[in-house]
């Protein structure tokens, strides 16, 4: 009770300083009068009787500070004393600290914007409840880590395991939706009933799917999304019950998810219900995807291990469709973020350096500074400093410094992370872009990072500065701004780590810059000029067979081809570069009907006139003609690397071969066509394909191409008048010209080569800054030396050379370690190069070119105000 | 300057509860004559720097045993008198010093005690 008193009282005396200074004052002068007095009355002279009443007292000035320590928190009050004095020096040099706050802004918000998409993308948990036990379900096999699923194998992971509280599959498509009057074409999730069991995320209106949703006839039911709700539904509260037409048929809308709610990867605007049943149709074909909830208590492993014993299970059940074939499961958030990950942490490292080397620059800095303070401090220290208090004094400077820079810094970070995130394509090079913003855990970052500079910048000029000879500073001329022999040493040691660090920048950004340039020089095999291409998801309800989808494709393409401006036109299942593909197996005819253990090969699904459409050479053969109909005998084209590997010796057209896909066997090759990409472009090798016509084996959905005469915008309008005057209903999505297809596939490595020049450019600017800042002061202490060399007769551009070769001997030092630093580190960024070695030579040879370049070039100033030193002056100059 | 072995570290603790007997003994007083007075009664001449008894009123007042007021001297100064406050000192269990302590007359043990 009497300490906390004391304690509010010691917190209230920190207000009413004056008051209590004053007191204080007036009661030790009248205590140290009546002390004199008694002196006097006992015989002492009045000068001799007040020397002797101080020694008794012990010291006014002693005294006073007892009384001031006893009566308020000291140690506070010198703290806001630095605080002010910190404020006032970086006031009094605005040149200084507006550098300084510049350089740490750069610094600091770059980190602030990285490590938002870090944080966002990678450390951010699911949104959904318990987050950690979700997990993805592929089926796997030699060569296909990740591969999508087969519905009869679900049901028995479904029925066999016991590791999963709930399980579901989820089969991404397009939806036709007629709201309001037009059909529109929307991403939707067939998903099985299960699905919001195993996510948990409430409903935001009405309810979720449950089990006799999925029953034949009770299975026209729909929930929407948040979006799609309120944009073509006008948010329409009474929306439950209410019919709508999906894919031609009408469905009843019966829940709607949140606002916030999502799907990794993906962006659903409606969800409907996907019955999973035991026949015999399931029962070929992977081509769903699954995920699940662990049940609690259960670990990692343990599932892992589950679902493996029951693929065996499976295995043994129908070995012909899968043997070799195993099941695992992935962390959902790994399992999502998979692709990115390296690339994040490498832009994230790369930052760090910049981050460094602005360190480096503040510490150069405030040593540089401080040095012309040198005088100050001594005396300060002669007044009874201590070390430490000059210290703290000094990193009170630092942290002044770093917060304004963190201020500037989250105000850049900010503008930055828009930018990027508008960089960002839209093919989703980033898998969760909406959660990328500044939340608390980025500020805490942030503020970290902050501290950690101005303690790492600030740390070393203070203790270098603080434990300087006071006699030694002021024996100094006040005029001496430059520094000693020893702090030049750990400036330049300073310097030369900054352009270490900008060196290994460079040489990222320069192999990341090859990697791309060769990526998009690669040949697609097929010619995008003028050429564009539109999705298409046909209505299952009104195209529910082959025949009639044979059909409905065949009059699209007439009516497309006979569009004016229209060149021709064609259609594939997948399109090339977006990352789809599809394989299956296949044998010739001599052989028994092919199963698992057969060759496989990449298949995809074409039309007439693909090829010509899109430009790739007929080697041999013929392609698709209209001639290929249903009913007619099964044709195939295969490709140029198909031919090398299955048929090199003999000619492939006309050879037969039975293939496990839903056409009448066996197919007869009509034509060799010339390898093209499909994935991407870095796709390894050409791979061995099979092209199946799309009139014998129609599937649901394609990709139509068009190539135009001229500007295809126009063209465009007139093709999907043209198909909807074939089917009014149907919808189109995915309206896109080819060569934007080309650059989406590489917005990847576009974003992380552009990314990582920026950061590049920036180490090479702070870096010039740095040199400039030493080499300045290098000048300036040298400047009796240069003024004796000049008597002497040293002409002006031997000075010069002097400086300059200083500077690129320090540039040489730091490019000798940053190639050593280089050969070592630069092996992380191989899964993101492509064809470039990371100790490409001639990139690290023009980085260090670079960096050595960029050391002249910071150091001719200073060297032209060492040929302009003129010696009298100099010699003079202390 | 004294000699050192004549200056006694006291100890915080101590201080306060010194100052406070002497409050107890001689009345409200202002620093000087409290000063005064611990000399007379040491055993030892106790070269005190006086300036020390300041940290201990300064905690004595703002914990309330001691209120100082400004009032004049016998010779006409103007000097703060302390006056005994509401809160009562307890014994503090703080040791003396480790040589026996102040040398107070009648000091012994832990704690200070005796007739003043």
């Amino acid at each position: 009770m009497r300490t906390l008193r004391r304690f509010l009282v010691r917190v209230q005396a920190l207000f009413l300083r004056h008051r209590m200074d004053a007191d204080c004052a007036a009661e030790i002068n009248s205590h140290v009068a009546m002390i004199e007095d008694e002196l006097r009355r006992q015989g002492m002279s009045p000068t001799e009787a007040r020397r002797e009443a101080r020694l008794k007292m012990g010291g006014i000035e002693q005294a006073r500070e007892l009384h001031h320590e006893a009566r308020t928190f000291a140690w506070f009050e010198s703290l806001v004393q630095d605080v002010r004095f910190a404020l006032r020096m970086l006031r009094k040099n605005p040149g200084f600290t507006m550098v300084a706050v510049l350089t740490l802004a750069l610094g600091i918000g770059a980190n602030t914007a990285i490590f938002s998409m870090v944080n966002g993308v990678l450390l951010r948990p699911l949104p959904y409840p318990e987050p950690e036990r979700l997990v993805r379900i592929w089926e796997t096999k030699p060569g296909s880590p990740r591969n999508v699923i087969n519905p009869v194998n679900f049901l028995d992971w479904h029925d066999q395991t016991h590791s999963f509280e709930a399980m579901a599959t989820v089969d991404g498509a397009d939806a036709n939706i007629r709201a309001n009057g037009e059909p529109m074409a929307v991403s939707a999730l067939r998903v099985s009933t299960d699905f919001f069991s195993v996510l948990r995320t409430p409903p935001y209106l009405g309810r979720t799917f449950v089990a006799a949703d999925g029953m034949p006839g009770q299975n026209h039911v729909t929930i929407l999304s948040y979006r799609l709700w309120r944009e073509q539904f006008d948010g329409d509260p009474s929306i439950i019950g209410r019919r709508s037409d999906v894919d031609g048929a009408p469905y009843v809308v019966i829940g709607v998810m949140p606002e916030s709610f999502s799907f990794p990867g993906l962006k659903p605007q409606l969800f409907t219900p996907d019955a999973l049943v035991r026949d015999q149709s399931s029962e070929g074909g992977r081509y769903l995807t699954a995920i699940a909830r662990l049940k609690p208590g259960v670990t990692f492993d343990e599932a892992q291990r589950d679902i493996a014993n029951v693929a065996r299970t499976t295995e043994r059940l129908r070995p012909k469709f899968n043997q070799g074939w195993s099941a695992t499961v992935i962390p959902m958030l790994e399992d999502a973020t998979e692709d990115v990950r390296r690339p994040l942490w490498v832009l994230f490292a790369a930052v760090g350096f910049v981050l460094l080397v602005a360190c480096a620059n503040l510490a150069n800095l405030l040593l540089m500074r401080g040095t012309a303070r040198l005088r100050e401090l001594a005396v300060r220290s002669a007044l009874g400093a201590t070390r430490s208090r000059i210290i703290r004094q000094l990193l009170v400077e630092s942290l002044f410094l770093s917060l304004a820079g963190m201020g500037a810094g989250l105000l850049l970070g900010l503008v930055g992370l828009h930018g990027l995130l508008g960089l960002i394509p839209a093919s989703l090079a980033l898998p969760r872009t909406e959660s990328i913003v500044i939340d608390s855990r980025v500020l805490i970052f942030t503020c970290a990072t902050t501290l950690a500079t101005a303690v790492v910048a600030g740390l070393v000029p203070a203790l270098r500065l603080s434990g300087s000879d006071p006699q030694k500073a002021l024996a100094l001329g006040s005029q001496r701004s430059s520094v000693g022999a020893g702090q030049l040493r750990i400036l330049r040691l300073f310097v030369v780590a900054e352009m270490t660090l900008a060196l290994l920048l460079t040489i990222g950004a320069g192999l990341m810059l090859r990697s791309f340039v060769r990526l998009i020089s690669v040949n697609p095999g097929f010619n995008t000029t003028n050429l564009i291409s539109m999705h298409i998801w046909t209505a299952p309800s009104r195209y529910n067979d082959n025949q009639k989808r044979s059909q409905y494709f065949g009059q699209l393409l007439e009516r497309i081809r006979n569009t004016p401006g229209v060149e021709s036109a064609g259609s594939i299942h997948f399109l090339p570069l977006t990352d789809r593909t599809s394989g299956s197996c296949f044998d010739s005819v001599e052989q028994p009907p092919p199963d698992v253990n057969s060759p496989g090969a990449r298949f995809l699904v074409v039309s007439s006139d693909y090829f010509k459409t899109v430009g790739t050479t007929v080697l041999e053969g013929r392609e698709f003609t209209d001639q290929d109909s249903i009913g007619r005998p099964s044709v195939a084209i295969v490709n140029h690397a198909f031919v090398q590997k299955f048929s090199p010796k003999q000619d492939a057209v006309d050879r037969e071969y039975n293939v496990c896909w839903t056409v009448k066997n066996p197919v007869r090759i009509v034509g060799v066509v010339a390898d093209a990409r499909q994935t991407a472009l870095d796709d390894d090798a050409p791979e061995p394909t099979m092209f199946i016509s799309n009139a014998q084996a129609p599937m649901y959905f394609a990709s139509i191409v068009v190539r135009t005469f001229g500007d295809p915008r126009q063209v465009t309008r007139d093709v999907e008048a043209a198909i909807h005057r074939v089917d009014p209903d149907q919808a189109i999505s995915d309206v896109q010209n080819m060569t934007d297809v080309f650059s989406e596939s590489v917005a990847a490595p576009r974003f992380q080569t552009v990314l990582l020049l920026i950061f590049a450019g920036l180490a090479l600017l702070l870096a010039v800054v740095g040199i400039y800042g030493v080499m300045s002061n290098s000048v300036s202490q040298r400047t009796r030396e240069i003024g004796i060399r000049v008597a002497l007769g040293a002409s002006a551009s031997e000075v010069a050379r002097m400086v300059l070769l200083e500077a690129i001997s320090l540039g040489t030092v730091a490019v000798a370690m940053g190639i050593l630093a280089a050969l070592g580190l630069t092996r992380l960024l191989e899964s993101l190069l492509f064809e470039t070695s990371p100790t490409d030579v001639t990139t690290l040879v023009i980085g260090s070119i670079g960096v050595l370049v960029v050391a002249t070039f910071s150091a001719v100033l200073p060297a032209r105000r060492a040929m302009q030193v003129d010696p009298m002056v100099a010699l003079r100059h202390e | 300057m004294a000699s050192e072995e004549s200056r006694f570290k006291v100890w915080q603790g101590t201080l306060d509860l010194i100052s406070l007997r002497t409050l107890q003994a001689i009345g409200p007083q202002h620093v000087y004559a409290i000063a005064t007075r611990l000399e007379q009664i040491s055993e030892q001449p106790l070269k005190l720097n006086q300036g020390t008894l300041y940290s201990a009123l300064v905690r004595l007042e703002q914990e309330g045993c001691v209120k100082g007021s400004w009032a004049k001297t016998d010779s006409h100064r103007e000097a703060k008198f302390y006056a005994r406050g509401r809160e009562s000192a307890r014994t503090r269990s703080g040791s003396l010093a480790p040589n026996g302590g102040v040398g107070v007359k009648g000091a012994r043990g832990t704690g200070v005690t005796g007739d003043w």
